[in-house]
């Protein structure tokens, strides 16, 4: 009983504390078993267990240290939607600072044919090797003798220069997973930020002391041995209105704060937002270009030539970089030279952004650099200064008591104005003199339409009248570019027209298309058929003939994530239609006022027929750009009520 | 798929000339008729296609194009497609102001370089070196030449002369030039006019010239652009093509090449393999049925996985190899089946065909190495069948609209076929809903549908198939797209004969479904089908092109509350046009309000000045669709 009672608590700290890799090959009976119920009925493919570990080595022949990750994972595969997950893509990065190898592919297929187990190797001229692009290799395979039921299982080891990055962590993927185990050997002459990102909870977390581990110049080094491990991890699916997937699946990222180097001298990498203020000012393609004002002293003074004020100098100098530095597509904080980018004409959000600065500079006024991370990038996180999560840079401009942000790389925006991409939390201001600070990313116009339809009902039964729109904020942005997008605004109307049946464009003006301070006004000559013929006792029509409602963006049951809607909005419509005079308003959609709790938006109508005069208006504002997971609901009845309400007609009696 | 030849197909042209001032390139010299709707006009593009022997055939393009928007940027850009057998050998080019003035020149070290390989393919060898200018300002004048070697003539790209919508072409060439006893078949389509032909000693060359060709406008509903676009192709008799050569001047001698030197070499199987058929037919007699047991086995075994090397994407992998991994592309699972019915003593053919739902065919009267995708045809006197490899699910002898009704090419030992895939007909391609719903008091709605879907709509539903319940009722949602609907009890039931039907039926209810005010409610009686609107175009000049024809047949019955009387309804009618018809009708009995709805629309081809008339019966269609019935409450 007393060795029974031992080998229980032995078995019993196995559990507990068996971090380490699984054997290879070795299929349990709960494996073979498993049916697509644990954790989530929905999945085509489950990760039984899967295990990393990454660890420093050195190379003492070529005298290079490199990180070394090993891989290992075994996935059952439900059905034939699940055989997508036994294509494998491997990602290498390769550049002149070295390339990542992969070494010791395994890969097998476990099949069980009437009980019997097969297994099916994957052969090694079936792993192709594909040079995706100037910095990224792919390593990719795809299992042999898929069945629904197999087993997959491959391993593999990756070796990487990069040793200041050091491997991150997702415990979440498209299929959920009953284990999953991450080891990090960290060198004690590395000293790395650790971040935890996502809503699943570790299952079991722990540090201890792993004695020299590591050995570098004959210095024997002891690492922390992080080990990770996360169960029943559901799968992650994405849900439409979603800010960058990054930032809610669940990882762990490592950034580099400082190292001592193979002299013993330590470098910081990162500690304090103090050395990153310093580390930035000093940077050749950051701080030191910013500084480079002379690059533009000559050209200022005929810019802002005929500005009076500040701002209207602000204003010239965004004009005059937004149009003579033209976006090449590459984002990011950094300026490999403005000059150079200057001189060509074209660059990256950096260059442009820190020309803006440097130009504004030039001039006298009071700018900063703000670098922040867009939405697509993720969210920063709280705790550390971490240089890498930025990758985006705008200007910062102060006159008077107002801040200005700009961004000169994007086309049609109004000075002031940032994309929707980098409302995303805060962002740092850098200045060259003072030390850093956060600065609250909020828009500074919403996306706001007013819709005005003065018409006239004729006996004929058709509508004809004037609607003219305003759009601004974010909804002139969108208008630009859609315009831009056909040959010319003719053309523009033209497809409008076609595409809007039963209305006729007769007529057309689209004013401030380049006035991007200004909204975009368009006005239409419009004619429609409302009634095939008036002489009836009786006529229904619907009020609600701009911008209808007609189905719900938000008609599921349940949501995890918060809903993110890009910005606060707003959308006023007044139609005003002249009636012949024998006409009362019989039955009409109630008057209502939809209120979103919180003041997270508003939807009202008022209809109502006076001196021969229909009106209908109506505003729906939403409030937010973000919504909680538990607003959804509010949310969907919200958008119902409006749907239901835009389905009612009015009635016209003849009196 | 094959390996994608469109860019093969595609040609970019360009003019000498890299001096600082190019007079000529002024944009204000552009006729205004070529500035009227394009983005861009090519100013002057010659192309010159040197086939100096079968493994050297060497393309040069000289293109000046302006640009006059960012639309037309695009355009602009110079993608240049290579692998192991086409070689880039020069670029260089030169960016010039609206005045002609020169503003910057690029070379090859300035173009991006990456894989081209699509998303679907796990493995192809094609790369692809692309450049894109990016210009301050608009208009702008880009010129450029570069030179392309291919080791192979099998492929010699189509010309088009105005490849691109909303481009115009002030001037461009082609010049096709080889040696005099070089035989070469050509075919010119929708072009006016004759090639110049220079014949001497060395060489003999053809030129094809077009000039101001304004810039036309991409219209919905148009016939594939080959049908329209004027366009030269070129075949040369003698060929070669990695490593391999033939000579064919018919369907029949190209067929007979494809097969013999490109499959019947794929197709060993190992004894056990050979076993493994045997006794998978075993007991069999009818052919048929030996084909049916067999796809079915290549269903089960096999999925779809796409891998490009070697001989050009034409060959398909080795029979046993797909035995072994359990996967291939369209080529190689064709190529399986094929050799598995082989070993069970049916004969069939491998199919080169154009996949695409919009229908494609290979042309009786030019052979030309052509098609997307491989199909297999069991022939029979009397019951042909189809059969499409790559689909784990689709019902033996079930092709679809992806290559159902076209002119595909079968490769035999004794030479090619063309032959003609089954078609879909309109009253085959049915859906057909019965729903009875019951609204209460509210407005509510509940009850049940019951859907099929047969013909081209067999497969509407065939992404749910294997997806799990809780998705699936997800995925209603998108297709019945009803705000505050539900769903419970969803089946789908496949019946996989020889006219294969899809039924779905579920339970489902909707919140509020019929809108109430203080005295009325509004009920839109379609609940589930209405059809969308079609823009109205004012100078429609391509004909208008029904791909496929279709029917749709609704009804439902509605159970009314007491205290519900009709107030207004729509009216019942039927729009008869000669693209289809359309019936709509509302009867109430009692508490009963029987709504029922038929479309069937036609295939066809149709003059352009028919597309208003086309225009205007679609949209009343929409209109009827969305009527609503009122009800008075009492």
């Amino acid at each position: 009983m007393k060795q029974f009672l031992l080998l229980f608590s032995i078995l019993l700290s196995t559990v507990t504390l068996n971090a380490q890799d699984f054997e290879y090959g070795q299929i349990t009976n709960d494996e073979l078993a498993l049916k697509n119920a644990r954790p989530d009925s929905n999945a085509n493919a489950i990760v039984t267990r899967e295990f990393g570990t990454t660890k420093m080595k050195v190379d003492y022949d070529a005298g290079l240290q490199f990180m070394e990750f090993q891989y290992h994972v075994r996935i059952k595969i439900f059905n034939k939607n699940g055989y997508k997950h036994g294509t494998i893509t491997i990602p290498l990065s390769v550049s002149g600072a070295g390339n990542e190898t992969l070494i010791n592919l395994k890969a097998t297929t476990i099949n069980y044919i009437n009980g019997v187990q097969t297994k099916t190797i994957l052969d090694n001229k079936d792993t192709f090797t594909e040079k995706s692009s100037k910095n990224q290799s792919l390593i990719k395979f795809t299992m042999p003798n898929l069945n629904e039921g197999s087993i997959i299982e491959y391993s593999y080891t990756l070796q990487s220069p990069y040793v200041f990055n050091f491997r991150g962590w997702q415990f979440q993927s498209a299929i959920p997973k009953l284990h999953s185990e991450y080891i990090a050997y960290i060198p004690a002459t590395f000293n790395y930020n650790a971040i935890l990102r996502g809503k699943q909870k570790l299952t079991y977390e722990n540090a201890e002391v792993n004695k020299a581990c590591y050995n570098v110049n004959h210095t024997v080094i002891d690492c922390s041995k992080m080990t990770y491990i996360m169960k029943d991890v559901p799968a992650f699916i994405e849900e439409a209105y979603m800010t960058a997937p990054r930032n809610f699946i669940s990882a762990i990222h490592y950034e580099l704060a400082d190292h001592i180097g193979t002299d013993g001298l330590k470098t910081k990498i990162t500690r304090s937002w103090n050395d990153l203020d310093r580390d930035l000012i000093k940077h050749q393609d950051f701080g030191q270009q910013i500084k480079k004002k002379e690059v533009f002293k000559d050209l200022i003074p005929g810019i802002i030539k005929n500005s009076e004020t500040s701002l209207d100098k602000a204003k010239a100098i965004y004009a005059y970089i937004a149009k003579n530095i033209k976006h090449n597509f590459y984002t990011g904080i950094y300026s490999s030279g403005i000059k150079k980018s200057f001189e060509q004409h074209s660059g990256s959000t950096g260059d442009i952004n820190i020309s803006l600065i440097a130009a504004l500079s030039a001039a006298g006024l009071d700018a900063e650099a703000l670098i922040l991370s867009t939405r697509s990038n993720g969210t920063l996180n709280n705790l550390y200064p971490i240089l890498t999560e930025f990758d985006y840079i705008v200007a910062k401009v102060n006159i008077a008591d107002q801040c200005y942000l700009l961004d000169a790389s994007q086309p049609f925006l109004p000075f002031g104005l940032l994309p929707l991409e980098c409302i995303n939390g805060k962002g740092r201001v850098i200045n060259l003199t003072k030390p850093s600070y956060w600065y609250d990313l909020k828009a500074s116009q919403k996306e706001s339409t007013n819709y005005m339809l003065n018409a006239t009902l004729d006996a004929d039964g058709k509508i004809k009248g004037t609607l003219t729109t305003y759009s601004s904020g974010y909804a002139a942005l969108d208008k630009r570019i859609q315009i831009s997008k056909s040959t010319s605004t003719d053309d523009f109307v033209e497809k409008l027209d076609e595409r809007m049946t039963g209305m006729t464009i007769t007529d057309h003006k689209i004013e401030n298309l380049d006035s991007l301070d200004q909204p975009v006004i368009e006005t239409y000559e419009i004619e429609m058929n409302a009634f095939d013929h008036m002489d009836q006792e009786q006529l229904f029509y619907n009020p609600f003939i701009i911008s209808r409602i007609t189905t719900n963006p938000f008609n599921l049951n349940e949501r995890t994530y918060p809903v993110d809607l890009g910005s606060a909005s707003e959308s006023r419509i007044m139609i005003n239609i002249k009636m012949p005079e024998n006409f009362t308003l019989a039955d009409k959609p109630q008057d209502v006022v939809i209120s979103l709790p919180n003041s997270g938006g508003k939807y009202a109508t008022a209809i109502a027929l006076n001196n021969n005069f229909l009106s209908v208006s109506q505003i729906l504002q939403m409030n937010r750009s973000m919504y909680a997971p538990e607003e959804y609901l509010s949310l969907k009845e919200f958008y119902s009520r409006i749907v239901q309400l835009q389905k009612t007609d009015i009635l016209l009696k003849t009196k | 798929m094959i390996r994608n030849l469109i860019f093969l197909l595609v040609i970019f042209l360009g003019t000498p000339g890299f001096s600082q001032v190019q007079i000529n390139y002024r944009t204000d010299n552009i006729p205004a008729e070529l500035k009227n709707r394009a983005n861009a006009v090519i100013r002057n593009m010659e192309t010159t296609v040197d086939m100096r022997s079968p493994e050297n055939v060497i393309i040069t393009v000289k293109k000046v194009m302006t640009i006059f928007n960012d639309n037309g940027n695009k355009k602009g850009a110079l993608v240049l497609f290579y692998d192991k057998n086409t070689a880039i050998k020069s670029v260089r080019g030169q960016t010039f102001n609206s005045f002609g003035m020169a503003t910057g020149k690029f070379s090859l070290s300035d173009f991006i370089d990456q894989s081209a390989v699509d998303d679907g393919t796990l493995y192809g060898d094609y790369r692809v070196k692309a450049y894109l200018f990016n210009p301050i300002s608009y208009p702008y004048t880009i010129s450029y030449e570069y030179e392309i070697r291919n080791k192979q003539n099998l492929v010699i790209p189509d010309w088009y002369t105005n490849p691109d919508a909303d481009v115009s072409v002030e001037k461009s060439s082609y010049t096709f030039i080889s040696k005099p006893e070089d035989k070469v078949r050509i075919k010119e389509y929708n072009f006016k006019g004759n090639p110049e032909i220079l014949k001497s000693e060395k060489f003999s060359s053809y030129t094809w010239k077009v000039q101001n060709i304004s810039a036309y406008k991409p219209e919905p509903y148009a016939p594939v652009e080959d049908k329209y676009l004027a366009h030269v192709k070129i075949a040369p008799e003698q060929f070669t093509y990695y490593g391999h050569k033939g000579s064919y001047t018919n369907w029949e001698e190209l067929g007979k090449w494809f097969y013999n030197d490109l499959i019947k070499t794929r197709q060993k199987l190992s004894p056990q393999t050979i076993q493994e058929v045997t006794e998978l037919v075993k007991g069999i007699s009818d052919d048929k049925e030996k084909a049916r047991k067999i796809y079915d086995y290549v269903q089960k075994k096999t999925r779809y996985i796409s891998v490009q090397i070697g001989i050009g994407g034409f060959q398909p992998f080795e029979a046993e190899e797909v035995h072994r991994s359990g996967y291939g592309d369209c080529k190689g699972l064709v190529n399986y089946t094929q050799s598995l019915l082989k070993a069970a003593g049916i004969n069939s053919y491998y199919c080169l065909v154009y996949g695409s739902r919009t229908k494609q065919s290979f042309e009786p009267d030019f052979a030309n190495i052509e098609g997307n995708h491989i199909i297999l045809c069991i022939p029979s006197k009397t019951d042909t069948t189809w059969l499409e490899c790559t689909s784990q699910e689709s019902p033996f002898g079930y092709l679809g609209g992806f290559t159902d009704d076209r002119t595909v090419l079968a490769c035999t030992e004794n030479g090619g076929i063309l032959l003609k895939t089954p078609t879909l007909t309109t009253q085959q391609n049915l859906l057909k809903r019965n729903a009875e719903l019951t609204i209460d008091q509210e407005g509510n709605v509940t009850g049940k549908i019951k859907t099929d879907f047969s013909g081209s709509q067999y497969d509407n539903y065939a992404y749910l198939t294997h997806k799990s319940y809780t998705d699936q009722l997800k995925a209603l949602k998108d297709e019945y797209d009803i705000d505050n609907i539900n769903f419970s009890d969803f089946k789908l039931v496949q019946k996989k004969d020889d006219n294969p039907k899809a039924t779905e039926t579920v339970n489902l209810s909707i919140q509020k479904f019929a809108s109430k005010t203080s005295s009325r409610v509004y009920l839109v009686p379609n609940a589930f089908n209405k059809s969308g609107t079609i823009s109205e175009l004012k100078n429609r000049t391509l004909p208008l092109y029904i791909n496929r024809g279709y029917t749709d047949e609704d009804e439902i019955i509605y159970t009314i509350p007491e205290g519900y009387t009709i107030e207004i309804k729509p009216k019942d009618q039927e729009i008869r046009s000669p693209f289809g018809i359309y019936a709509v009708s509302i009867k109430q009995n009692g508490s009963k309000l029987y709504y029922t709805r038929k479309i069937s629309i036609n295939q066809g081809t149709y003059a352009p000045e028919k597309y208003a008339e086309y225009a205007t019966f679609i949209n009343r269609i929409n209109q009827a669709d969305h009527d609503k019935i009122v009800f008075k409450l009492n």
